[in-house]
């Protein structure tokens, strides 16, 4: 799998591609700066970008703005932000075109490598990842929205293990339950989200933005 | 009615407090009138007596300090008039005798109320009463009235009534206390005599009080010298604070003190003097003003004596008048006067602009003094408040590393030194430690976030503050209405003061009102950026109760920014904010 990595600090940057050069990855490039990444993105293709937000020239949200104009030319482009902070605006815009192939973790994830690695390899496979810091403010917050309150307590569970970006064997290992009725969860939490049946992946992607997208 | 005696006690108390209130102070008053007493009722002791009143009721302190010297002043007074008043027979046997009658027998002396000259025998006597210095002018009113010749000067307070009864024409001379005479001729070996009407103070109980008076006072002195020093140093410097205050209101008693000297000693000129004393302190405005309107009044004084001086040289029926710097006499002195009041208009005119011009264009561009006063003192107060809030700020940051981030890298420290130690012998144990070393690793990257979101939230440095506050509005529990129009960035300190304005708002509305809906509206127009927020909860929200919304209206203070909160109990909310801020022109993008 070919990787673009893009972060300022160069000691995290030498970690992270040294991490992912032990886990199997091919380091397609490893940038410093914003319009390095949206160049090395447009010219190498490579399978998946991880990407710190907070990139020069200006520092602000430049890693987003570059990894998100890389999508708009390349669409689908899978993309990984790393970030100090997770915001769920940034989640949203991250969402906002629902091809998917997104994930958006804070730094401290990269300590559990293992959990790491899969987040990269999911989102390199066209699935979504959101950190858990996100996904526990929008269960919070979506307490009395129309759609998500229709679901169960084990449903938003299930949904919420979903954002995360973990397969139904990883949420069955997860909830201590068979594959089988985790399964059973995620098709009654797409009927009553009003999704209708079409690729799994895909509805799952449409089920995270249920809750990002109110 | 049998409960009266209660009252005794607190009229005591009463009592007490005001005597323990005015001190020594209040004794001003009795010896300032012993001025009155020694000098008469005249203008300038009544001016005394007063002013020691005023002293004393307003600052007893000053008047204290200045008991001694007072004392003192009146004991020698009191001497000196023991010593210059005929009849004393203290004086008379004293060995200062001699020096008395040198005095009696040198030109000024003071009389009492009402002087009598004797009998005058033979025809064509002249008595002549007059002031020091030249020889006046014959009155012709005194000189129509009594048969001898009796020179007169000055006039108009002195009256000359012949009363005929008797063997020869008798002359009573009345004059106000105080009036300086002269006796040149009939002096001495012809045969009428003065008699005085005798004034309040026989010899032989002025010079005993007066001698008293100096004694105690000298006694005092001492005490109240540094005192005084104080006061002295405390009046000069206040004096020159307001000399720099206001430059032109203090010339109010130079120019009243002018008065004296273009209008006379008068009750009313000398009043003039300590009230101008009064207003150039409390009222600077008001006396500079009042400084050319006094100067144009003593023009138009000199021009009337100038105008009205008889143009023909032989006549010499008018006493003199004195007018500012020159004794009018002759018709030569006449005109320089008329020049002295030129000057004095020439002074006014010049003063005008800047004073009563000056005033009312700041009265007509409406209150711009004042506006200023009150932005400084706004300014003032925010400054400070900023400063506060700074500091507490300050204060929290380092509270916060110090018991999150750093304790936990302490931690986080004492950990791997134990694995270090375990590695050896026990690998599974320092397994699990580094563990937790990392798990406390993770908890202090957390602190930090929190810590950071504090001081600037990421949204906020990033984007800006509308997006900053569609973040928000994504955290906050319920559904938050946005209608936003910021086509640009506000500065840095400005966007932070507003966020967490709406932030405040918002937590506000989650915490006590139970809202179920809240409305954020945001825009930027004219210079101003207004901020609303509403939510339909429970309402009763008052910023001067806790301290969320009273610190956000502090911060938006610093900027003039204002707040305003509209929560009536049973709702709805509505926090209104309003900051005057520059939009700048929209970041864009670099790639």
């Amino acid at each position: 799998v070919r990787v673009v990595v893009a972060e300022d600090l160069f000691l995290l940057r030498d970690g992270l591609t040294r991490l992912l050069t032990a886990h199997g990855f091919e380091i397609a490039a490893a940038v410093d700066s914003a319009p390095g990444l949206l160049c090395a993105l447009l010219e190498q293709r490579p399978d998946v970008a991880v990407v710190d937000v907070r990139l020069p020239p200006s520092f602000a949200d430049d890693g987003l703005q570059a990894a998100l104009a890389a999508r708009q030319q390349v669409p689908g482009l899978p993309v990984l932000l790393l970030s100090q902070y997770v915001e769920q605006l940034y989640a949203r815009e991250l969402l906002a075109d629902q091809s998917g192939a997104v994930g958006y973790l804070l730094k401290d994830r990269v300590f559990n490598d293992d959990q790491f690695v899969d987040a990269i390899r999911t989102v390199a496979a066209g699935g979504t990842v959101m950190d858990p810091d996100v996904v526990t403010k929008l269960l919070g917050r979506r307490a009395r929205d129309e759609p998500v309150t229709r679901l169960s307590a084990r449903e938003r569970e299930v949904l919420a293990l979903m954002a995360e970006g973990r397969s139904n064997v990883a949420i069955a290992q997860r909830l201590f339950v068979t594959e089988k009725a985790v399964s059973k969860h995620t098709t009654s939490i797409f009927t009553k989200l009003g999704l209708a049946a079409s690729e799994d992946d895909n509805r799952r992607v449409l089920a995270v933005l249920a809750y990002l997208n109110a | 009615m049998g409960d009266m005696w209660i009252l005794f006690p607190v009229l005591w108390r009463v009592f007490a407090r005001l005597v323990r209130y005015l001190r020594r102070g209040i004794f001003l008053v009795p010896v300032a009138a012993i001025g009155m007493a020694l000098f008469g009722v005249r203008p300038w002791t009544v001016a005394m007596v007063l002013l020691a009143l005023f002293l004393a009721l307003w600052r007893p302190v000053i008047a204290a300090a200045l008991l001694p010297l007072t004392m003192v002043v009146a004991g020698i007074s009191g001497l000196v008039v023991a010593a210059t008043q005929p009849g004393s027979s203290f004086w008379s046997v004293s060995a200062l005798g001699v020096i008395r009658r040198r005095l009696i027998s040198g030109p000024p002396r003071r009389h009492p109320a009402t002087a009598i000259v004797g009998q005058l025998t033979g025809q064509g006597r002249k008595v002549v009463v007059t002031r020091p210095g030249p020889v006046g002018v014959p009155s012709r009113a005194a000189r129509a009235a009594a048969g001898p010749q009796v020179n007169w000067y000055p006039g108009p307070n002195a009256r000359a009534v012949a009363i005929p009864a008797g063997p020869g024409p008798r002359i009573r001379i009345e004059a106000p206390a105080g009036a300086p005479w002269q006796m040149l001729a009939g002096h001495g070996k012809e045969t009428f005599h003065i008699t005085t009407g005798g004034g309040p103070w026989p010899g032989g109980l002025l010079v005993p009080l007066a001698l008293l008076l100096l004694t105690l006072g000298l006694w005092l002195l001492p005490r109240s010298a540094p005192a005084l020093r104080t006061h002295a140093a405390g009046l000069l410097s206040s004096l020159r604070r307001r000399m720099l205050e206001n430059r032109w209101g203090i010339l109010l008693i130079p120019v009243a003190l002018a008065g004296l000297t273009v209008f006379g000693v008068h009750l009313w000129t000398v009043a003039a003097v300590l009230v101008s004393i009064v207003m150039a302190a409390r009222w600077p405005v008001t006396a500079a003003d009042l400084v050319p309107v006094a100067l144009t009044a003593f023009a138009v004084r000199g021009f009337m004596i100038a105008a009205s001086w008889p143009s023909l040289p032989g006549l010499l029926e008018r006493p003199g008048v004195l007018y500012g710097l020159i004794m009018v006499t002759t018709r030569q002195t006449a005109m320089l006067a008329g020049a002295e009041a030129s000057a004095f208009l020439v002074m006014a005119a010049w003063l005008v602009p800047r004073t009563i011009g000056a005033h009312a264009h700041a009265m007509l561009v409406p209150g711009r003094a004042l506006e200023l006063e009150g932005r400084v003192q706004r300014l003032t107060e925010t400054r400070d408040l900023a400063v506060d809030a700074a500091a507490t700020e300050l204060r929290r940051i380092e509270r916060d590393l110090h018991d999150g981030a750093q304790a936990r890298l302490v931690a986080l420290g004492m950990n791997l030194r134990a694995v270090e130690r375990m590695l050896p012998g026990r690998p599974e144990a320092a397994l699990a430690l580094v563990a937790e070393a990392r798990e406390t690793s993770l908890r202090a990257l957390n602190d930090l976030r929190d810590l950071v979101r504090g001081i600037c939230p990421p949204v906020l440095a990033d984007r800006g503050l509308g997006h900053a506050v569609r973040a928000l509005a994504l955290d906050t529990p319920f559904p938050v209405d946005l209608d936003i129009d910021l086509p640009g960035r506000l500065s840095a300190p400005v966007e932070s003061a507003c966020y967490f304005a709406v932030a405040e708002a918002l937590a506000n509305a989650v915490r006590h009102s139970g809202a179920r809906q809240v409305h954020v509206r945001m825009q930027h127009a004219g210079g101003l950026l207004r901020v609303q927020v509403a939510d339909d909860g429970a309402g009763g929200a008052d910023p001067a109760r806790g301290t969320g919304l009273l610190g956000v209206e502090q911060r938006l203070a610093a900027f003039d920014g204002i707040l305003a909160v509209s929560s009536p109990p049973g709702g709805p909310t509505m926090i209104a904010m309003e900051v005057p801020c520059a939009l700048s022109s929209p970041k864009t993008c670099s790639c």
